[in-house]
């Protein structure tokens, strides 16, 4: 009796390895998926840096900062016959010990009709994503920055009108695709995308050309000035890739303060580009670089007379306009990230590193070339427990004073996360 | 006496000529053909099991084109859900939901992160990678020595040892170019999944470069299909999965 329950056994157990039910990954009409996160940040905060100075404003002068935060992003798809409707939905609970925020929103939620497989249009909220760039897209004219420490993530899009038209005409040139764009702004619709009352219109061409990607992105006058640009993308050799952007924005303005506050506004033609390189070893060892020139950035100088503005609202009585002016500044073009003209960026990451699998540390980091300060991210990521992502970082920022790195807000961060996908 | 050498020679002679030479092209064109129909879709299983006996699994639905159009659509796990690749010749790329573009991957790596590499999960056909720079008969097996085109292929050499019978593979060795023994791939479970296709429906892989490590590949669903060309585009890898029935 036992033989025969051991060689069922044993059946049962290569009835498992050698076949599989396909019926449960049938298409649906609704799919929901999406991921559960617990974040814990821990900041060593840089009192003396300009912009904990404005960011911290009105708050006891602190040396760190515990943050947790709970997120749950959604993903969802309604079909029928040729009509797909989708979203994408991000809420987030912040706490630390100034408080608690909320929010909810939806990043992405648009109806696609695809009355021809080459012929797609679409309605609604799209986080459109332009550019071959890793960290930096200069040619991102319809898509909001995206984080360069998490350049994966999902983005909030905006809302929009699209459509995609491919061609696929043969020999040297692969593929043709067309991606026109309607992005109008109103009070109440794409406020944040610059003025209001405009359509916005855009243009993406793609060729895949001599196994060449190359993409041509055009933004019509509106809430924003006009822009034009283009990338590229091509295997140099099978493990070697190199891609670049270059874009061009017609009138760009740019506010420009000395130290009194005095702000004079600069409109110009402005020229940002990126190149780029990624490498895989034989160890499995895949390396990104890039150089990136912001053609809207502030040169050294610049930023040092911003820096010193902030020095200076800070050494008079408060509240006073000098700190008026330069909270303004900090929360919109000083403020923002990669303000400045030229960085690089640099990522190394191993896979199953000591013989791990699942287990990838890597390291990255980015540099203003101008002032040399830099901010240098090691970091460990385990995906060997099934949909289980979990990662230890740790952000380490060095600049003298008036240097980008130098005057963040933290010189230290401590982050640690647990991904759940279902 | 004096007729048997005439027939000798004549015997000679017709076994040296290239009528009776081993086609070895043709035979690896036979082998594509019988492994899947040059147009098709399946789901896939992919499972990695490491030395201790854990275990992570992957399912993919497939689609393929011609000679060298190959797009697959992650359906499993939830982690990886949405992901898809698409290889046309030797240009390969992931799209990823969240970062909402393609990036150029290449064939050497694994989107997976197991034995099976970009280049075994996004196969094209044989023929369009190597030329057959020798063929021999083992038994009731035949031998091909497989050389790449280009030095863009993920494997520099094969040697396939191909069933007679049913012209299918039953081993790959794969080397590199310096002559070293990547990985050995064994064709198991020949399955008749209907329309004609038969072939192996199991493909282990172990490697000397990860001891103790196996991956499996499991068949399923396999049929032709016919799809547009616009499908193997990087615009269209957004909607791939509306492709499925």
């Amino acid at each position: 009796m036992w033989p025969l329950v051991l060689l069922a056994a044993g059946a049962g157990a290569h009835a498992d390895e050698s076949s599989f039910d396909v019926s449960q990954f049938e298409k649906k009409p609704f799919e929901l998926n999406g991921y559960a996160e617990l974040k814990s940040e821990n900041f060593a905060l840089n009192p003396d840096a300009a912009l904990y100075k404005l960011n911290y404003y009105g708050q006891p002068q602190r040396e760190s900062l515990t943050r947790a935060t709970e997120t749950l992003e959604l993903a969802g798809k309604l079909r029928h016959d040729i009509a797909t409707f989708d979203f994408r939905t991000h809420s987030a609970f912040q706490q630390d010990q100034l408080g608690h925020d909320q929010s909810n929103k939806f990043y992405e939620a648009a109806l696609s009709l695809r009355p021809r497989s080459d012929l797609t249009l679409e309605a609604g909220k799209r986080a459109l994503s332009w550019g071959k760039g890793y960290a930096f897209n200069p040619i991102g004219f319809v898509q909001r920055p995206k984080d360069p420490n998490d350049p994966q993530l999902a983005r909030e899009g905006y809302v929009m009108a699209d459509g995609d038209f491919i061609w696929n005409p043969g020999g040297a040139l692969q593929t043709l695709a067309f991606t026109p764009v309607l992005l109008p702004s109103t009070s109440d619709v794409n406020s944040d995308f610059g003025a209001s009352s405009h359509l916005n219109p855009a243009l993406k061409v793609y060729a895949l050309y001599r196994d060449t990607d190359i993409d041509f992105a055009w933004q019509g006058k509106g809430s924003r000035p006009a822009r034009f640009g283009f990338d590229f993308a091509r295997n140099l050799k099978t493990n070697f890739e190199i891609h670049g952007e270059w874009a061009r924005i017609l009138g760009a303005v740019k506010p420009v303060t000395d130290a009194m506050g005095n702000v004079t506004i600069e409109v110009s033609n402005a020229t940002s580009y990126l190149l780029g390189l990624r490498y895989l070893s034989e160890a499995s060892t895949t390396y990104i670089a890039e150089v990136y020139h912001n053609g809207t950035g502030y040169s050294d100088a610049q930023a040092g007379e911003f820096y010193q503005l902030v020095d200076n609202a800070f050494a008079q009585p408060q509240p006073n306009l000098l700190l008026q002016k330069a909270l303004a500044l900090g929360q919109t073009s000083y403020g923002r990230p990669f303000a400045g003209e030229n960085y690089v960026y640099f990522r190394a990451q191993q896979q199953d590193a000591f013989g791990i699998v699942y287990f990838q540390p890597s390291v990255f980091a980015m540099l203003n070339l101008d002032d040399h300060s830099f901010q240098a991210t090691p970091e460990l990521l385990y995906t060997g427990i099934k949909n289980l992502d979990l990662r230890l970082r740790l952000y380490l920022l060095h600049g003298e004073t008036s240097t980008d790195f130098g005057e963040k807000p933290n010189s230290r961060k401590l982050e640690l996360y647990a991904r759940y996908y279902f | 006496m004096k007729l048997r050498i005439p027939l000798i020679l004549l015997g000679f002679l017709l076994l040296s000529s290239p009528a009776f030479a081993l086609d070895g092209q043709k035979i690896l064109q036979q082998v594509d053909r019988n492994l899947e129909p040059e147009s098709y879709e399946s789901y896939r299983k992919l499972i990695d099991i490491q030395p201790d006996g854990t275990r992570k699994e992957y399912v993919l639905w497939t689609a393929k084109k011609g000679r060298d159009k190959v797009v697959g659509l992650f359906l499993s796990p939830a982690s990886d859900k949405g992901r898809v690749t698409l290889r046309l010749g030797e240009n390969m790329w992931l799209y990823m939901p969240s970062v909402g573009k393609p990036i150029r991957i290449t064939s050497l790596q694994s989107v997976t992160g197991s034995v099976f590499n970009n280049a075994d999960i996004l196969r094209i056909d044989y023929t369009a990678e190597y030329d057959v720079e020798g063929a021999e008969e083992q038994n009731d097996q035949y031998l091909l020595a497989l050389k790449a085109k280009t030095g863009d292929v993920a494997y520099d050499r094969l040697k396939m040892w191909v069933d007679k019978r049913h012209l299918l593979p039953v081993t790959i060795e794969c080397y590199a170019a310096s002559g070293l023994l990547l990985k050995t791939l064994h064709f198991k479970d020949i399955k008749d999944f209907g329309g004609g296709i038969k072939r192996p429906a199991q493909l282990e892989t172990d490697s000397p470069l990860y001891k103790g490590y196996k991956s499996v590949m499991l068949w399923s669903g396999l049929k032709k299909a016919s799809f547009p060309d616009e499908v193997f585009t990087l615009n269209y890898l957004p909607r791939i999965e509306e492709l499925r029935k």
